[in-house]
């Protein structure tokens, strides 16, 4: 088998700093599909993006990047373009972005034909057409004419898919390209990879920040760490038996689902949060009518846990905002503490005696903290506002609860820029807990932080829970997560609840089709018993 | 699950995951149709606020047109009644509307003549002016603003002080160093007059139109080279390289293309200053144009005049950005009925 891609001692950096990508040797042979893991932040995205040539402006680079025997660091201009339209194509994280909003799809996959392989435009929409069907997207012929906002996630991936394969090219290079795709979506298009990279016999590298998804596309893997290749080698080797410490931690810190270390269901105390025919609907300026919750009814009993599963649009997060007061309910009935909500918005009054029993911790916390408060004050302030204590007294509670969820008191005074994600995230946890709340609500609180991250905040919520004797209610699209942390689950699906009921027994013997799919959307590694490929 | 189903499931855009009542889509039809109502509905208020804001202007016209003289009683009432100033506002205010839907704007005091047949003679020179400082602004601000955003460092910053410098210069001042330079100094182009038709009239424009324009000229690269640096660090930019498109396939369908909505949102706002900035320039070189016109006739109270020249500006503002706002949907279809956000 001849090399396809290979990078040896490839080192990146700007100048004065210390470099992003350290001597990084990898290859990837014809046909081969090999994955690139690692945390964000470790370079990946820099060394694929070499591949074809894309340098940050101002960097400086050396070592050997050679695609097909074209070293990219040295290649002229007119090579790289040749490379990229005839050898070597790119799959893009996020089609909403990937795609030029103001261009039809067919202008985006033919552009490369008409104005460089001298095809006339109607060759070219043919060629395209026939590419999108391949994809398996329907009615292609008039998907050519549509803008990318009319298409849905999943199927602009997909033209993005059809864009790549146009040239036929031999070496794909993927880019977290389902990251932002919800599970079942993912599931069709990791199919479809594996397929196309199959029957033309393609290389593929594939960068992923989740190892059960290179672990269900890969054969060999590569594991980056900080701009370093920590270790590397066939999947299942690497995955069952990890060499390197930190991959030992990232193999453990992903996500599975696991059903036995759950406790049994609280037995039925008094009901902390009860909900009943829990509805809202919005209205668009046009008039269109859109049910984002319908019907929904649980209760909650104190010191329980509730996951709430769903796909993005599933009604799931308009129900943490519900419970949370953020939105008011269009009908329904929704009781906390034996007081039922009103339905109309909330008085600050109000809303300052409902802070106490309820507090939300968001999903992404470099948006949820004040860029230019200093994040001790910031939890200061909620003990001063909340427990109505003095400036002093204040800080020193804000201390000691930091320090509970880990962050230590040389940090009182930074900025949240000058904390990671997980960091902030704690703090984010801290300033929820500082009202004292009965009831916390993660709204996705982990889905934009790394594995490893996402596994030590996990814990945190655990150990807290206990502590605080919280109830807590946990809303995620990662059954993995709820599985862990929460003994009761409702599935929501398009604004309904699906399914209801103890997280075993829905992860077990689960009653719904929707809850099945889900199940079934999960990766599964090459070598367990069911193909992908069915 | 099969493959096939998979993508079923997905094809509906924006679909299982909302129910939606059913309802045909605005259609571009309704979009214009409301676009024309919201321009006339604006052309009807600014004619109210051009016509009545006459009377908070102290002074009568009549007694203005007799400069001084003492007329006899019998000759101001006469006049008076001659010019329909003896009428009720609201009935002045009808018959005006009425004119100039029949395309009579009255008669100026001053001149003793038909205010269209005074404002025919001098808006062709005002309007070649707009218009070959538009294609100046057009051309040297889209220039500037497109070099500026492709060449980091030195480039950008020469041009944008040079552009702050030009942005703060006010046109009269332009007007006298750029007649200092080009016509005194190097006697390239004329300093004086409109010259005859055709390139004559180009030629004798030229230094007028620039001495207008530079300040537009300074805004229109600002605004190119900001939409196009925000644009060139959107990912579908990156996706255009890695795809292998030249460097300048790149800028001119995937940068400069995304860039334009912006600039023509702020162009069509200029207008309505150029044509304003106008009646400095057309005084500084000697044209005579409606903005010089304006100056005049509200010196002499000439009403009639002012507001004719005050609806067409109006209405040239507002149909500039009436056709802008018709514009945008083409350059980017997410506008097109209000779909951007959903």
């Amino acid at each position: 088998m001849s090399q396809l891609l290979q990078i040896e001692n490839f080192t990146l950096g700007f100048p004065g700093r210390p470099p992003l990508l350290d001597s990084v040797s990898l290859q990837v042979d014809d046909g081969e599909a090999v994955a690139l893991v690692g945390e964000s932040g470790s370079g990946k995205s820099l060394t694929t993006r070499a591949a074809l040539g894309l340098f940050p402006g101002g960097s400086e680079f050396s070592g050997t990047v050679s695609v097909q025997g074209l070293d990219t660091l040295t290649a002229g201009k007119q090579r790289l373009m040749e490379l990229r339209r005839g050898h070597a194509s790119m799959i893009f994280q996020d089609p909403r972005a990937g795609i030029n909003p103001v261009r039809t799809v067919g202008d985006f996959l033919t552009e490369t034909l008409v104005r460089f392989d001298g095809l006339t435009r109607s060759e070219a929409t043919e060629r395209a057409v026939k590419q999108l069907e391949q994809v398996g997207l329907r009615r292609a012929k008039e998907l050519m004419d549509q803008h990318p906002h009319q298409l849905s996630g999943g199927m602009l991936q997909r033209v993005m898919i059809a864009a790549a394969l146009l040239n036929s090219p031999d070496l794909l290079l993927c880019d977290e390209p389902t990251t932002a795709l919800d599970v079942t979506t993912q599931a069709g298009i990791v199919r479809l990879l594996r397929e196309e990279q199959q029957s033309r016999g393609m290389g593929m590298l594939f960068i992923t920040h989740d190892l059960n998804l290179a672990a269900s596309l890969c054969e060999r893997v590569y594991v980056l760490r900080r701009g370093e290749v920590v270790e590397h080698g066939p999947t299942r080797t690497v995955f069952l038996t990890p060499q390197q410490d930190y991959t030992r931690q990232l193999v453990e810190a992903t996500p599975v689902i696991e059903v036995g270390g759950l406790g049994a269901p609280v037995a039925a105390g008094s009901p902390l949060l009860q909900v009943s025919g829990l509805t809202k609907t919005y209205q668009l300026p046009r008039g269109d009518v859109i049910t984002a919750l319908d019907d929904a009814g649980f209760s909650l009993p104190e010191g329980g846990s509730l996951g709430v599963v769903g796909e993005s649009g599933s009604g799931k997060s308009t129900l943490a905002r519900l419970v949370v007061a953020l939105e008011t309910a269009t009908s329904g009935e929704l009781t906390l503490r034996g007081v039922p909500r009103p339905h109309r918005p909330l008085r600050a009054s109000e809303r300052k005696v409902l802070a106490k029993e309820v507090q939300i911790v968001f999903q992404d916390p470099y948006l949820s903290l004040d860029p230019r408060i200093p994040v001790g004050n910031a939890v200061a302030d909620v003990f001063r506002l909340h427990q109505k204590q003095g400036r002093k007294e204040a800080k020193d509670s804000a201390r000691d609860l930091l320090a509970r969820v880990g962050i230590g008191p040389e940090r009182f005074d930074a900025r949240p820029r000058a904390l990671s994600g997980g960091q902030r995230q704690r703090v984010a946890l801290a300033k929820a807990l500082a009202a004292r709340p009965r009831l916390l609500v993660l709204d996705e609180a982990t889905s934009a932080l790394d594995v490893s991250v996402q596994a030590q905040v996990l814990d945190l919520v655990e150990e807290l829970r206990d502590q605080f004797g919280l109830t807590i209610l946990f809303v995620t699209h990662d059954l993995a997560v709820v599985s862990r942390i929460c003994s009761e689950l409702i599935v929501m699906h398009q604004g309904r609840i699906v399914e209801q009921g103890p997280t075993a027994r829905i992860l077990e013997d689960p009653g719904d089709d929707y809850t099945r799919n889900l199940i079934a959307s999960r990766p599964r590694p090459l070598w367990d018993a069911e193909p992908v490929t069915a | 699950m099969t493959a096939t189903e998979q993508v079923q499931a997905t094809v509906m855009p924006g679909g299982p995951t909302h129910k939606r009542a059913k309802r045909p889509a605005v259609g571009p039809a309704v979009y214009i149709v409301k676009k024309l109502l919201a321009l006339a509905l604006t052309l009807f208020v600014a004619s109210l606020a051009v016509f009545f804001s006459r009377f908070l202007v102290p002074g009568d016209p009549a007694r203005f047109l007799l400069r001084g003289r003492s007329p006899k009683p019998e000759a101001l009432e006469e006049i008076t009644r001659q010019f329909g100033l003896d009428k009720p506002a609201w009935e002045q205010y009808l018959n005006w509307l009425g004119g100039i839907l029949h395309g009579d704007w009255g008669r100026s005091l001053t001149y003793r003549q038909d205010v269209s047949d005074v404002l025919l003679g001098r808006l062709p020179t005002t309007l070649q002016l707009v218009a070959l400082a538009a294609v100046f602004i057009t051309i040297l601000g889209l220039f500037a603003g497109i070099v500026a955003s492709l060449n980091k460092g030195f480039g950008d910053r020469f041009i944008l002080i040079t552009l702050t410098a030009a942005g703060a210069v006010p046109p009269f001042v332009a007007a006298i160093a750029l007649v200092a330079l080009f016509s005194v100094g190097l006697g390239w182009f004329p300093s004086f007059g409109s010259g005859d038709g055709g390139l004559d009239r180009i030629w004798h424009l030229t230094l007028p139109a620039l001495a207008l324009g530079i300040t537009y000229i300074a805004m229109v690269a600002r605004v190119t080279r900001s939409s196009m640096n925000e644009q060139l660090l959107r990912e579908h930019v990156e996706v255009a390289t890695s795809r292998g498109l030249t460097r300048g396939s790149v800028v001119a369908r995937h940068v400069l293309r995304n860039a334009l909505g912006p600039i023509l949102t702020v162009s069509g706002v200029l207008v309505a200053g150029l044509l304003v900035s106008s009646a400095i320039i057309e005084r500084t070189f000697g044209l005579s144009g409606i903005g010089q016109l304006l100056v005049q006739s509200i010196d002499r109270l000439d009403f009639a005049v002012v507001q004719a020249i005050v609806m067409v500006v109006v209405a040239a503002f507002v149909v500039v950005n009436t056709v802008v706002d018709l514009v945008q949907p083409l350059i980017d279809p997410r506008i097109a009925a209000g779909t951007e956000s959903r």
